[in-house]
């Protein structure tokens, strides 16, 4: 627990983000004999479940840490903090760019179905985001 | 000349202990940064904008070269 706010809230969005991926990845199992309008549904309601499942864990985690240590820690935010989450945001961008353009070839060349396409394009950006919190803890370490 | 890389090191650390002994946390507070970015200074992990820089010269009353410099 000796670790300061922004690693603490990186892992929260981390683990968040992992867990919605996982949830996804059981309930798309059969993606291929799914039609579009499930596997939108399944692809939504994992991105809302990563969304509430990092704001509980970061308030919970938060909680947690001040009782533990006894005093509560200010999220303040500076230049540095600014830069990093620019560093971040490059990485993530350039990862779901990547993505999005071996998808659109696999699409258009080689016959991958557009099931498998929302698929991967969703966990692209799952991936790009979960990237990008692992550069910002080795930024902040 | 323009490509060689400079360390700006710094003295915060010692004005730090200098001014009775103030704390990583005070010295946040004085210029609106969080203490992980004090830390991240003091370690030369980090280089501060300008700006940042003349708050925290400002911070301990001192001229900015006094408190960064270039390590020839």
């Amino acid at each position: 627990m000796n670790m300061h706010i922004k690693l603490r809230n990186t892992l929260a969005e981390i683990t968040g983000a992992s867990v919605a991926m996982i949830w996804m990845w059981y309930n798309l199992t059969e993606a291929s004999i799914m039609t579009i309008k499930s596997v939108s549904k399944v692809l939504a309601q994992g991105i809302g479940i990563s969304i509430i499942v990092i704001i509980a864990l970061t308030i919970l985690i938060n909680i947690f840490s001040s009782i533990v240590t006894g005093n509560y820690e200010k999220n303040i935010e500076d230049e540095r903090d600014k830069l990093y989450e620019l560093y971040s945001l490059q990485l993530s961008s350039a990862i779901f760019g990547i993505s999005i353009v071996i998808i659109l070839v696999l699409l258009g060349w080689f016959n991958l179905t557009i099931n498998t396409g929302l698929i991967a394009i969703t966990f692209s950006g799952f991936i790009a985001s979960i990237a990008s919190l692992f550069l910002k803890i080795y930024l902040y370490k | 000349m323009a490509k060689k890389k400079i360390h700006i090191e710094n003295s915060v650390r010692k004005l730090r202990f200098n001014n009775n002994e103030m704390t990583q946390q005070e010295l946040a507070d004085l210029v609106a940064i969080s203490r992980q970015t004090v830390v991240a200074i003091e370690k030369y992990k980090y280089t501060p904008s300008l700006e940042l820089a003349f708050k925290i010269a400002l911070a301990f009353n001192k001229e900015i070269q006094e408190v960064f410099f270039i390590n020839q």
